[in-house]
């Protein structure tokens, strides 16, 4: 996957100049060996075999033949495009409501924060690393008719904080705030802070600025960042569990209760290879324009 | 957003008026700025005060306003004997996790950063590959695989798949710093001398330790709080968060779930701050800024 090399950083050929040691070739092979063995073990034939689930007739018996019949289930039920409109909406949602509090953010931390910047830098490593299943509930003590929402505001309790599309959207655009906000800050990190000033000395405003200097520049930050979480949010299934409702009904959750609900691994792993080529085609398709933006900057 | 530079038009306006206006504008911005800060770390950090607070409230019930101050939940936590048996089955496969990432993810950035081969590439994208994809496909992909190998699930299971997931993420923080530090040290090192082994202790390690650290943290970390990969490879035990998730919804666990939930919190914030800075006491703070941003935006990848 060409993302990939991105996000590792694995120099490219070109950058790779200079004397290799002898035999790299035998070298490299006895330090990959062991990492390579087992991800072709625990990782891509496990991809394999649930491939090959999604095409036998009635897995996991994968003696009784082959057939196509589980993609056509997927693609006929009604309620799968039900399904994904509801994820697509929540997922894109999220991530506008991440978009404009991440741009504002990363701008602070590089440009005006300061000696404040590590310390921003580090709270949001921090948040992320608590426990995702902790954080998603303790949005659930939030919002709930009990919650401190309704405790502040005065009237009878709102019901639709919680178990509602907008406790989902909610949560996730906070879980996922931290990987949203660093590629765009690393981003705007190698930004020339007298462009700005140069701007401003030729009248520019600060909209006028924003859009042609801000986000022209940090734009391949802004495509990693929509690889990093709204592919994880079409799948997400933790959140909508404990903070969703009837009306937040997603993906995940949809794919899960196939699999570990009903066992119709079939179907299930259909589905779950659908959101596979989705996944694998959105971080391509993010990978080159964050390319082609980094091109043109 | 651009508004600090906006700023510098004000050395144009001489007039005492214009001057007072333009201090009032930078006060202005720099309040909205404060609001706006503190909207973000309230959104970030007040879902755990909340948790705290509710941890030591006399009431099962979750409501406002609180009722008095009890420290019942965390004993009770603490002698729930599957609460308990979870914690210790989080902590055995962090344990074991951490170092075996450490390892594979550190032998696959040396391999893919200092040496140069046919298929590199392939190799890499495989290696990131894990990175990218979403832990549910991961998840059930283990699933049936087990399942097809007929091998039973169990704490053993979600090790292998929970190692494969995060070891790439060590190959992405310590291939980030060999790619930072020149090879000719290296090269160097040989040509007076030295021996691999020396290299090795002299030369690499004191290069990547910051990073072999970070990564470590990250690892151990993740691997403690994974509930997807859990959630399809674990048999009948329970890990921590899988224990939260089933609890939740249960009314009478609830307080409990937040007096153990604040314990493991807090102790995951000062594990982290603490090691963070020490970080930063081994590098200087731009160093450490791109460790902690470059490591995160790679960590971003791995909750996928």
């Amino acid at each position: 996957m060409a993302s990939v090399g991105e996000i590792l950083e694995i120099p490219s050929e070109a950058k790779d100049g200079g004397k290799r040691p002898k035999g790299p070739a035998k070298g490299a092979l006895g330090i990959l060996f062991a990492p390579v063995t087992l991800l072709i073990i625990f990782f891509l034939l496990p991809l394999l075999i649930m491939v090959q689930m999604s095409i036998v007739k009635f897995p996991p018996r994968v003696d009784s033949g082959y057939t196509l019949s589980h993609y056509t289930e997927v693609l006929t039920n009604p309620l799968n495009p039900h399904i994904a409109w509801t994820t697509f909406t929540i997922a894109t949602t999220a991530m506008a409501v991440m978009l404009v509090i991440a741009m504002p953010l990363a701008y602070f931390m590089v440009f005006k924060a300061k000696k404040w910047e590590l310390f921003l830098l580090l709270s949001l490593v921090l948040a992320d690393e608590l426990a995702p299943v902790v954080k998603v509930y303790a949005w659930q003590v939030i919002l709930g008719r009990n919650g401190i929402f309704n405790w502040l505001i005065p009237g009878p309790p709102v019901d639709w904080l919680l178990y509602s599309r907008f406790a989902v959207i909610l949560t996730l655009a906070t879980t996922y705030i931290t990987y949203t906000t660093i590629p765009i800050y690393a981003a705007m990190k190698a930004i020339e802070p007298s462009m700005f000033e140069a701007a401003t000395d030729l009248g520019a405003g600060w909209w006028q600025q924003s859009r042609k200097i801000l986000i022209p520049l940090a734009a391949p930050g802004i495509f990693v960042a929509m690889i990093l979480v709204y592919i994880p949010m079409l799948t997400d299934f933790v959140t909508s569990d404990i903070v969703g409702g009837a009306g937040s009904y997603m993906m995940g959750q949809r794919v899960r209760d196939l699999i570990l609900g009903q066992g119709d691994w079939g179907t299930g792993s259909a589905l779950t290879f659908l959101l596979l080529a989705m996944s694998v085609l959105l971080s391509l398709v993010a990978y080159r324009l964050a390319r082609l933006n980094r091109i043109d900057a | 957003m651009a508004q600090a530079v906006q700023d510098g038009g004000g050395l144009a306006i001489t007039d005492a008026a214009g001057a007072a206006r333009v201090r009032r504008r930078r006060a202005v911005n720099a309040w909205s700025w404060r609001a706006f800060l503190a909207v973000v770390m309230l959104a970030l950090f007040g879902p755990l005060v909340i948790l705290v607070l509710f941890s030591f409230n006399d009431s099962s019930v979750l409501a406002f306003p609180l009722e008095g101050f009890t420290t019942e939940w965390y004993k009770a936590a603490f002698q729930d004997p599957t609460l308990r048996e979870a914690i210790a089955n989080s902590f055995i496969v962090a344990l074991i996790v951490a170092p075996l990432c450490l390892v594979l993810g550190t032998l696959a950035a040396f391999g893919l950063t200092r040496f140069r081969f046919r298929g590199r590439g392939a190799i890499g994208g495989l290696v990131g590959a894990p990175l990218v994809l979403p832990w549910l496909i991961i998840g059930i992909a283990a699933l049936m695989a087990y399942a097809r190998a007929n091998i039973d699930l169990s704490l053993k299971t979600v090790i292998a798949t929970q190692t494969i997931c995060t070891f790439p993420l060590v190959t992405a923080i310590v291939a980030a710093q060999l790619f930072r530090f020149q090879k000719v040290q290296e090269e160097a090192a040989i040509d007076l001398g030295c021996s691999r082994l020396q290299v090795l202790r002299h030369i690499i390690m004191p290069h990547i330790a910051p990073a072999l650290a970070a990564a470590g943290i990250f690892a151990f970390t993740w691997s403690f709080n994974n509930y997807e990969i859990s959630a399809f490879t674990l048999g009948f035990q329970q890990t921590f968060p899988v224990w939260v998730y089933s609890s939740v919804r249960n009314p009478d666990h609830t307080a409990i779930v937040n007096a153990i939930s604040t314990v493991i919190s807090v102790a995951q914030i000062i594990i982290i701050w603490f090691a963070l800075r020490l970080l930063r006491s081994r590098t200087d703070d731009e160093g450490a800024k791109s460790l902690i941003a470059g490591t995160e935006a790679v960590a971003a990848a791995a909750k996928t």
